[in-house]
């Protein structure tokens, strides 16, 4: 409680935190809100992207973009204890580096949980709206695809913290993890077949909020093996609790 | 007297450089220990050793007795290097930060604002704080749970002489109240004023270490010239309370034993009728003691 607490009152007054929350929150309003104009195959997406219950889905297919977001927000978080060198000074004034780490770990959680109950605000409001059936059932129908994001969003800012951990410079820690979940690993996946692939972890972190239709553009084409989100669920939480204990290592080993 | 740290042979190497090699050394409870040494001596790798954020390559330490823990952490207030806040928080609000982190009371922080004199200032952001207020927030900081040992690094470093005179007399008021005090710094004048023990590094090796008045001599040395010299040397051969004394070009350095002034000197050259054209008082260069230091 007392770590939490301690993040509350340095996150909360920092300007660079809502600024990127602004940003998410804005950016992620508006696709949501003109992804109902995109074009697919000629024809205009229209209002049914909002249907309940496949709503959920593709909602979180949407937030999914946005991880990248929280990441990135991570990592100045974290890079930020090294270049004011607070993260020493709390471990003289009586830390552990596991705490210290742990204490980012519970930033991600937080994160991801306003990120998830934000698309919760945003899928009711848009899904009321717009949507033909409002019944009980719809609404609730595919509503896990939310947890299913909620997993992800802490995958993708644990991988970020690791990265931040890592390199301990803002810039080259978000370059690292711009370079890493969307450039090295996808040509990984493109070197080894697709049984292996569809377990490494951006694979996997993506696996969890499938794309809208995939199951169509499955038909017309040779299937993609992935997995589905509730199959990714068990190796996410393992690369989760895997980068977590890497980052105290890491800090463990090295001089602050 | 309980020893508050002691070091065994603590070593530390970064790559190749050897930045403190075996390096043993005792600090008593309610000493003033003068951590003395040149910039790059080690001092700074030293106290992060014993603060647990630099890992020693050999040799341990032990505080009150016992290896370091969440518990001893908490007797010890320390500041390694610069003061280490975040910019965009308020005063008050860094310090809420650093008691939860101490797990100190919340209502000794106004307490501290106002004891370093940053009562009225509680409400600026870091960032708007001049060096000398940051350093002064560093050190209500250091203080906030009423520790029993305050380790400061260079606390001067970088101040104006106000700031300095303004640190020092905080040290100076902390150490009345019975705490121990480690300091490092490079400034002799600083160790001799504030210091009750020092230990001079250099190249991360132990110097010299023990009571201020043993290591540093706070003898005076004078300087004196005349219309002729030769009968001043004279008489200077006959004083028995100067203890050494040499010619420079058209003056003569010399130092007195204990108890002696530049007044019986002056009063019995002019009673064998030399009257002295100059005479100056001047400390001995504590640069010059430094080097006598470390060249043993």
């Amino acid at each position: 409680m007392n770590l939490i607490r301690t993040e509350l009152r340095k996150i909360l007054q920092y300007p660079t935190f809502w600024v990127i929350m602004a940003t998410y929150v804005l950016l992620q309003v508006l696709l949501i809100y003109f992804s109902s104009s995109l074009m697919v195959s000629g024809q205009s997406l229209g209002k049914s992207l909002y249907d309940f219950p496949n709503l959920w889905m593709r909602f979180s297919y949407i937030a999914y973009f946005f991880n990248l977001l929280l990441g990135i927000l991570v990592i100045v978080l974290i890079t930020d204890e090294y270049s004011y060198r607070t993260l020493r000074q709390q471990v003289i004034d009586g830390r552990s580096r596991a705490e210290a780490v742990l204490a980012k770990f519970y930033v991600t959680l937080g994160l991801a949980a306003t990120g998830t109950i934000f698309l919760l605000v945003m899928g009711l409001l848009f899904g009321l709206i717009y949507s033909k059936d409002t019944s009980i059932g719809a609404i609730f129908g595919k509503i896990d695809y939310l947890s299913y994001f909620f997993v992800q969003a802490v995958g993708y800012m644990c991988m970020a913290m690791f990265f931040a951990f890592l390199i301990r410079k803002s810039g080259l820690a978000i370059i690292a993890f711009l370079a890493w979940s969307k450039i090295v690993e996808p040509i990984i996946h493109y070197q080894i077949d697709d049984s292996i692939d569809r377990f490494m972890p951006m694979k996997v972190f993506g696996s969890l909020t499938p794309t809208p239709g995939q199951e169509i553009i499955d038909g017309l084409t040779s299937p993609t093996m992935v997995l589905s989100p509730g199959w990714a669920v068990l190796p996410a939480l393992f690369y989760i609790a895997l980068l977590v204990l890497a980052s105290i290592l890491l800090v463990r080993l090295r001089d602050l | 007297m309980a020893t508050v740290l002691y070091l065994d042979e603590l070593s530390k190497k970064f790559g190749s450089l050897q930045a403190v090699d075996r390096l043993t050394l005792q600090v008593e409870a309610g000493s003033i220990y003068g951590l003395l040494g040149p910039n790059g001596s080690g001092k700074t790798t030293t106290l992060g050793m014993v603060l647990d954020v630099i890992r020693p390559s050999n040799g341990s330490f032990l505080w009150f007795g016992r290896s370091i823990s969440k518990e001893t952490k908490q007797r010890v207030g320390a500041l390694l290097e610069t003061p280490n806040f975040y910019p965009y928080l308020t005063a008050e609000a860094n310090l809420q930060v650093v008691a939860d982190t101490k797990q100190a009371d919340h209502r000794h922080i106004n307490k501290m604002l106002d004891m370093v004199g940053l009562g009225t200032r509680s409400h600026t952001t870091y960032k708007g704080f001049s060096l000398g207020m940051k350093q002064r927030l560093a050190l209500a900081a250091a203080m906030l749970n009423d520790p029993e040992v305050l380790m400061l690094d260079e606390p001067t470093n970088g101040l104006d002489p106000q700031g300095i005179a303004e640190v020092r007399d905080l040290i100076t008021r902390i150490a009345a109240q019975g705490k121990t005090i480690l300091l490092a710094s490079h400034l002799l004048d600083e160790v001799e004023k504030v210091c009750t023990h020092v230990a001079v590094l250099q190249s991360g090796k132990l110097k010299a270490n023990g009571a201020v008045g043993d290591i540093l001599s706070t003898q005076d040395q004078l300087l004196i010239s005349a219309e002729e010299l030769a009968p001043v040397l004279q008489l200077l051969e006959r004083l028995p309370y100067v203890t050494q004394f040499a010619q420079d070009k058209n003056s003569i350095r010399l130092t007195l034993s204990e108890g002696y002034t530049s007044t019986d000197l002056n009063r019995d050259m002019f009673a064998q009728g030399i009257v002295l054209s100059q005479l100056l008082v001047r400390r001995k260069s504590l640069e010059a003691q430094f080097l006598e230091l470390t060249q043993k």
